[in-house]
């Protein structure tokens, strides 16, 4: 049985001991790889601080590196916030957005678009006012479903009220879509369909910082969701504050949502998938070691997805949602088939 | 350790079960028993703090319940529920380890404390060898001892039990009955478990707790269920159940006696076979003359069949005998059972002689050889299958019988 454990445990350290390797190796490859290529030594230097005002460097240093770190970083969080919802709402299909925060943030952006002008609440061609739009809603939604779920007992009603949030929101923004002009639309599109190309430094640090406060909460949450895995009942004979732990799952995972749907807009499937490769590959449902590997996984999903969505029809930026729904949906499929990941 | 003083149950405002005083000692087994929706489960979840109490005060220790942290209740109480638990990868070993929950650090992490206080339930509950299981994998009997082993590894005083036995087969049942049994007496814990199987709670709890019709009531010798005749008005078995004292065991009551009708000669167990076979196939029969208290007589009374029977350790007396000669009158078939006769049942030969007489069609039931072939119609059976093939033979001519009867009335 101690064979066993260790077993479990040397496997999931495995796995990280190989996957922690990989990032720096997507992050050169990311900032060398565009429309402008750079040689690797070169790309080395710039990331050292090296490349002084050379093009190269200047381009890695203002546009590749922080959209790379930004993708790392909001794939980390999507990765922790879909595995948390995953056990929570005891459902494998669960994922960041099943709580609404990314409809709330569509339709806030939707508002700053369509309508900033006529209410003078801002440009809605300034991309700062599109941010805290979008930051606005997330929180929004977010706070509404914080507080339903200190006062909701049934976890299936939480999720069904995230689920409604969802059409709602979305129900309001296809009528904002529907009156509005052409050049508009296009502009809201481009937002709501989700990439990190708009990635700046000062994102990504707001990124990381969130991320590493979400992802150290989240260590402390996978105690409590071990036990909650057998049931909220048996949770609470254990002794465990329910209503702590719901308004701590529901808070971190729409923080985390929220920070990177304001990022980059919706990035789907990261956050379904990880938890379930994780699990695939610690062969372990023990949050302590799922958590942790779910953020590395999903970060290194959605970087990779992330330059192949710049660099597959370039010059052109695909959606990213488009590239792991495509990559995603297969793998989903077939981890599920060959079981045991729920 | 565990006492309720005049505690309310119910969910929201309606009360369920009311005033349950409750003295609960270290090392008891206390069995629940009541109908569904009598409030076992309300009155479990209450005990075990899962839901609160509608009035009323519950000590532990002689603490009121209410009043302690989450932590210090679930040092002393652990809890299996009915509801079936779906924990993905996790191994058996692991799920106990969730057990450990108030005594590890912040990150779950296990001393050599833990993992020894884990194997030891484990192994308590026969569940070691599980240990690298995955639970998802189990059997249904190997999940319920590792969820016992799981509230064991809180190291409670006091267990409490939701329908332990509920999805297990009769062996699983009668296993995790005595597990539990034994697990109060080797840990000295309190167990209460709610069960529908009163036949084996009456059999291996120190105590039953009765709910009924929004009252509790407790029985401190399970026993005295049974002689109050509370069983049966407990289950409210409505004829179609009889409740048998003598063996506590639940009877079907079948009515769909025909025409066919049969005597049976039987006494001393011979017969009792024979009764379920006849109820079972829906025959009409009576039997004797039995003593009462004789299993026979016992088991005939389950089955609900009509019976001529004589007082305990009296000879059969000339006026049971003419009752039971004058069934054997109304008879199509006589069945003879050979039962052992000595001078208290003597008579009963003299029934078998009277049968003869009568020319009643004769079943010998003998399943040692011994017995001589007799003439005519008469037939000796050796299993209790021949019994029945014959049986069936003989219905079917009686009907045909009938019939020709009915036909030659026609015609005349």
């Amino acid at each position: 049985m101690e064979m066993a454990n260790n077993f479990f445990r040397h496997r999931s350290i495995f796995w990280m001991a190989l996957l922690l390797p990989i990032i720096p190796l997507i992050v050169l490859l990311s900032i060398s790889i565009g429309s402008v290529s750079v040689p690797l030594e070169k790309s080395i230097t710039a990331l050292m601080g090296l490349g002084g005002q050379d093009v190269s460097a200047i381009i890695i240093n203002t546009i590749r590196l922080p959209r790379v770190l930004a993708a790392l970083a909001g794939g980390a969080a999507l990765g922790i916030s879909g595995a948390i919802l995953q056990i929570f709402f005891r459902n494998p299909i669960a994922d960041p957005y099943v709580i609404g925060v990314s409809s709330g943030s569509a339709l806030f952006i939707a508002f700053a678009v369509f309508m900033g002008t006529s209410l003078g609440i801002g440009n809605p061609f300034n991309p700062y006012t599109l941010y805290l739009a979008g930051f606005i809603g997330a929180l929004t939604v977010s706070l509404f479903m914080i507080f339903a779920s200190g006062i909701i007992r049934g976890i299936t009603t939480l999720l069904i009220i995230g689920v409604a949030i969802s059409y709602l929101a979305s129900a309001l923004t296809s009528i904002l879509q529907v009156i509005s002009d052409i050049e508009r639309l296009h502009i809201f599109i481009f937002w709501v369909m989700g990439s990190f190309s708009g990635a700046k430094w000062i994102f990504v640090n707001f990124l990381i910082i969130a991320l590493i406060a979400g992802f150290v909460f989240s260590l402390v949450l996978a105690k409590p969701l071990n036990a909650f895995m057998l049931s909220e009942n048996y949770a609470q004979s254990m002794g465990i504050n329910i209503r702590v732990v719901k308004v701590g799952t529901i808070a971190l995972a729409s923080f985390l949502t929220s920070v990177v749907t304001v990022v980059a807009g919706p990035v789907g499937f990261i956050g379904l998938v990880a938890p379930h490769i994780s699990r695939y590959l610690s062969s372990s449902s023990d949050n302590r070691v799922v958590l942790p590997l779910s953020a590395i996984v999903g970060s290194i999903i959605t970087a990779i997805a992330d330059l192949a969505a710049r660099t597959l029809m370039m010059p052109r930026d695909l959606p990213i949602t488009a590239i792991t729904a495509i990559f995603g949906a297969p793998l989903v499929i077939i981890l599920l088939l060959r079981g045991g990941t729920t | 350790m565990l006492s309720t003083d005049r505690v309310s149950v119910g969910y929201g405002h309606r009360v369920v079960l009311k005033d349950v005083s409750l003295e609960i000692k270290p090392g008891e087994f206390i069995g629940v028993v009541g109908p569904n929706a009598s409030g076992k489960s309300t009155l479990l979840k209450t005990l075990a703090r899962l839901l609160k109490p509608l009035g009323g005060v519950i000590y532990i220790d002689g603490k009121d319940m209410s009043k302690m942290t989450g932590q210090e209740v679930a040092r002393r109480i652990g809890v299996v529920l009915t509801e079936r638990i779906q924990p993905g990868l996790l191994s058996s070993f692991e799920i106990v380890a969730i057990g450990r929950y108030q005594y590890t650090d912040p990150f779950g992490r296990l001393t050599a404390r833990d993992r020894m206080v884990i194997e030891d339930s484990l192994r308590s509950t026969g569940a070691l060898s599980l240990s690298d299981r995955r639970f998802s994998e189990l059997s249904d009997g190997e999940k319920q001892r590792v969820m016992i082993a799981r509230a064991l590894a809180q190291e409670p005083s006091i267990l409490i039990l939701d329908e332990p036995t509920t999805h297990l087969d009769a062996k699983g049942r009668v296993e995790i009955m005595l597990l539990l049994r034994k697990l109060s007496r080797d840990k000295r814990i309190a167990i209460i478990a709610s069960t529908h199987d009163v036949e084996l709670a009456i059999r291996l709890c120190d105590k039953l707790i009765v709910c009924n019709e929004g009252a509790v009531k407790v029985y401190d010798v399970p026993e005295q269920l049974v002689e109050e005749g509370g069983v049966e008005e407990l289950y409210g078995f409505n004829g179609e159940l009889t409740f048998c004292k003598e063996t506590l065991v639940a009877e079907p009551v079948i009515r769909d006696g025909g025409d066919f009708r049969i005597f049976v000669i039987a006494g001393g167990g011979s017969g009792l076979l024979v009764y379920r076979l006849l109820s079972r196939l829906g025959y009409c029969f009576a039997t004797g003359v039995l003593h009462k208290g004789d299993i026979d007589y016992t088991v005939a009374r389950s089955v609900g069949a009509r019976i001529i029977a004589e007082e305990p350790f009296r000879e059969i007396s000339e006026e049971s005998f003419s009752e039971a000669l004058k069934k054997l009158q109304e008879a199509n078939l006589l069945i003879y059972t050979s039962p052992p006769i000595g001078r208290l049942n003597q008579r009963n030969l003299d029934l078998l002689s009277a049968g003869h007489a009568l020319g009643l069609p004769i079943i010998y039931y003998a399943l040692d050889n011994h017995i001589d072939n007799h003439l005519g119609d008469n037939r000796i059976v050796h299993s209790i299958s021949m019994l029945r093939d014959v049986l069936e033979e003989h219905k079917r001519k009686s009907l045909d019988k009938i019939k020709e009867g009915l036909s030659i009335l026609k015609t005349e």
